[in-house]
């Protein structure tokens, strides 16, 4: 336990060393609530396997390491971007690149449309900090870990979108974070206010651009005013040797749609917290994930579905494809409030294994309060199927093939949901490749 | 075009081909008939490479090379087509893909110009319309939701796309409706010639009235027991395998 208590230690006297040139600093509740979620993050520490949301991920590949904020004074070192390498091709997007954990408004666009405002935490917490206080203030602490309170201390960059009432987003907001790797840490801390009846696309992409050690702690909390529609991506793509703690948080009022789709195909260590609060009579919310792992690879799949109003529906499915060493974990959360009769809520996750050495945790958790309620879960764990493959390669198909064409047949659905084309056609060539390099 | 010699194969120990004998010549059509569990299936496996068959001994010569050193997808390529007795459902691979698939493997494995998508589809639809399949099958996923007449035409489908050399249609007729019958027998007619030729696995004689086969086989108890012509088939319709099976073990 004292390995736990000195890295907690070393991120306090971290964060003590910056605290001073941390955005908004100067503004008195901002410094007040650093230093509240700092001192929480003291007291909770890093989350260990004894404790029931975390059994089957350990955090030692992040605790056994001291990684560090870069110093966003200096410029970007220019070999670092390679737009033919990060960019993808024929994406159309308003597009915003952090290094690290912060904003490069040089490599970035960030001014889009006509009633929607981008804009960087840190300029927010500089500039206007008033104008977020409220969702400062309305945070959730009481199901918190110490990844979240410690993002929440340094709460330094990341983005703060605000889509306006009725606006239809032309093209989808890319925000793009890139590891240097270098034992760095980056926090992206993003706020997205979805005003009522908006409609639009936000991504986030996680991509490594240099070898070596790297820790991204993110949380993004996006709040859906009545009838808002946010199609969301989580799109993970970093290195052997990234980890990653990743937190997207809704909160949605009536007749909203938060649609979320996280797709994970690199990393060493990723957990993933999605939640969703619906608090509005009619809200709808779906989570369709998929990670295909290899190596040593460990992703944790967290979820939370609150339905928290009468009348509300929940969609969740969830596939992997695990080959050789990997390992997954999906948890899924459904929550259904006492007055939240006519809930609807489907939940499944899916695992093709491809390997006798991968392996998957997977676990439903439904708590019913209320008693007019249609909840379904279901998980299956299966192989590549004998029979289907050789009658794939009797039509003439190599077995290489065949194999991929069937692991790809079973994350169909999924791949499906994928409205952004050029996004869809990155990441089935990023499978297929993973899929050939696997054999 | 084919030709097994003392041909025996086993499945988890269990040895269910116990020598089997048997030439196809280019253009012959030979149909297999016998009871249930005689080992039918097991050799058209077997022919098409399934893994889970041991061959312990015998050989297969397809056009002058060793059959069973060939990878199923070789066999494929070099015109040994197999239709299942219980035709695949996979979902998420949509019947188009598979067929495209399919076909230009084959192209390219012969060196040939693989099609590209224009053309594919004009020919796909020139060989659905032969089987009467309708568009939207090819649409859907493979076999996915097919009833089980369907899914045989779906293998008839594939077999007139990519024009086999040697055809082993394990059980195709079974289940199908009278006019099912009549449209497989047609599209398996319509790719007869002097050179390819055909394994026809059946129970009923009645195919036999719409595909007139050259010779007629008893399989049983994994050998051979009584080869003949067409006038066999008709015997057996009238006198079920009995005869022929107390005739065998007495002999
Ligand atoms: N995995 C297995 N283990 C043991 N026996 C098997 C296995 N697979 C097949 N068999 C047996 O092999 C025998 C031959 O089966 P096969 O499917 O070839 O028969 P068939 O002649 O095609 O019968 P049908 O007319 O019913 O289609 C059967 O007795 C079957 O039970
Ligand atoms: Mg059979």
């Amino acid at each position: 336990m004292t390995g736990m208590t000195e890295i907690t230690e070393y991120y306090a006297r971290q964060y003590h060393r910056l605290a001073e040139n941390l955005p908004g600093q100067g503004t008195e509740w901002i410094k007040a609530y650093r230093h509240s979620r700092l001192s929480r993050f003291k007291t909770t520490g890093f989350p260990t396997t004894r404790e029931e949301d975390w059994r089957y991920t350990s955090v030692r590949p992040i605790t056994s390491r001291e990684f560090s904020a870069i110093d966003a004074s200096q410029p970007v070192e220019p070999d670092l971007w390679n737009s033919d390498q990060h960019l993808i091709e024929g994406l159309d997007s308003y597009r915003l690149v952090f290094v690290d954990g912060v904003l490069r408004t040089g490599l970035s666009d960030i001014s889009p449309e006509d009633g929607v405002r981008v804009d960087s935490m840190a300029n927010v917490l500089n500039e206007r900090p008033d104008s977020i206080q409220h969702h400062f203030d309305l945070e959730q602490t009481e199901e918190s870990h110490g990844f979240t309170e410690l993002n929440r201390a340094f709460s330094k960059d990341g983005v703060v979108v605000e889509l306006g009432s009725n606006v239809a987003l032309e093209k989808p907001i890319e925000l793009l974070f890139l590891s240097a790797g270098g034992e760095s840490l980056a926090q992206p801390r993003n706020l997205i206010i979805a005003r009522e009846g908006c409609k639009g696309q936000i991504m986030e992409r996680y991509l490594s651009v240099r070898e070596g050690a790297s820790l991204t702690n993110s949380l993004s909390e996006v709040v859906l005013e009545h009838g808002a529609e946010v199609d969301y991506y989580l799109i993970q793509g970093q290195s052997s040797e990234a980890c990653q703690v990743s937190g997207i948080w809704a909160t949605q009022a009536s007749e909203s749609r938060f649609s979320c789709r996280t797709i994970t195909l690199g990393g060493a260590l990723v957990r993933n917290e999605l939640k969703s609060r619906m608090l509005g009579v009619g809200a709808h919310c779906d989570m369709f994930g998929l990670y295909s792992l290899s190596g040593k690879q460990h992703v944790d799949n967290h979820t939370t579905m609150v339905h928290g109003a009468p009348g509300c529906t929940s969609n969740e499915l969830y596939k992997g494809v695990l080959n050789q060493r990997s390992r997954g974990v999906f948890h899924g959360r459904i929550k259904v409030e006492r007055d939240a009769q006519k809930t609807d809520a489907q939940q499944s996750n899916n695992t093709l294994l491809l390997s006798r050495n991968a392996e998957i945790d997977t676990k439903p958790q439904l708590e019913i309060y209320a008693d007019d309620v249609k909840c379904s879960h279901g998980a299956t764990v299966g192989q590549i199927d004998d029979v289907s493959l050789f009658y794939l390669r009797t039509r003439g198909i190599s077995e290489s093939d065949a194999r991929s064409l069937l692991t790809f047949a079973f994350v169909n659905d999924v791949l499906n949901e994928i409205e952004i084309e050029p996004l869809k056609t990155l990441l089935e060539s990023m499978l297929s490749n993973q899929l050939i390099d696997d054999q | 075009m084919l030709s097994i010699k003392d041909l025996h194969a086993t499945v988890d120990g269990k040895e269910i081909l116990k020598g089997i004998n048997l030439e196809v010549n280019p253009g012959e059509i030979h149909a297999i008939m016998g009871p249930n569990g005689s080992g039918k299936s097991t050799l058209a496996s077997v022919l098409a490479g399934r893994d889970n068959y041991e061959v312990t001994s015998g050989s297969v010569t397809y056009r002058d090379q060793d059959l069973l050193d060939m990878e199923p997808e070789i066999r494929a390529r070099e015109g040994v087509f197999l239709a299942f007795q219980y035709p695949v459902e996979i979902p998420g691979v949509t019947n188009v893909y598979l067929l495209k698939a399919a076909i230009n493997a084959v192209l390219k494995h012969r060196g040939e110009e693989e099609l590209d998508a224009m053309s594919f589809l004009k020919l796909i639809k020139q060989k659905a319309a032969l089987v009467e399949m309708k568009q939207e099958f090819l649409y859907r996923s493979v076999n996915g939701g097919f009833s089980g007449g369907e899914k045989k035409r779906n293998e008839i489908l594939q077999m007139a796309l990519l024009e086999p050399h040697l055809s082993i249609l394990d059980e195709t007729d079974s289940g199908l409706d009278i006019d099912a019958l009549k449209i497989v027998a047609h599209g398996v007619n319509a790719l007869r010639n002097d050179q390819r030729s055909m394994i026809l696995v059946t129970h009923y004689q009645r195919l036999l009235d719409y595909i007139v086969p050259d010779y007629v086989h008893v399989l049983a108890g994994g050998v051979i027991i009584r080869s003949g012509d067409k006038s066999l088939a008709l015997e057996l319709e009238e006198k079920g395998y009995g005869w022929i099976e107390s005739q065998a073990d007495a002999a």
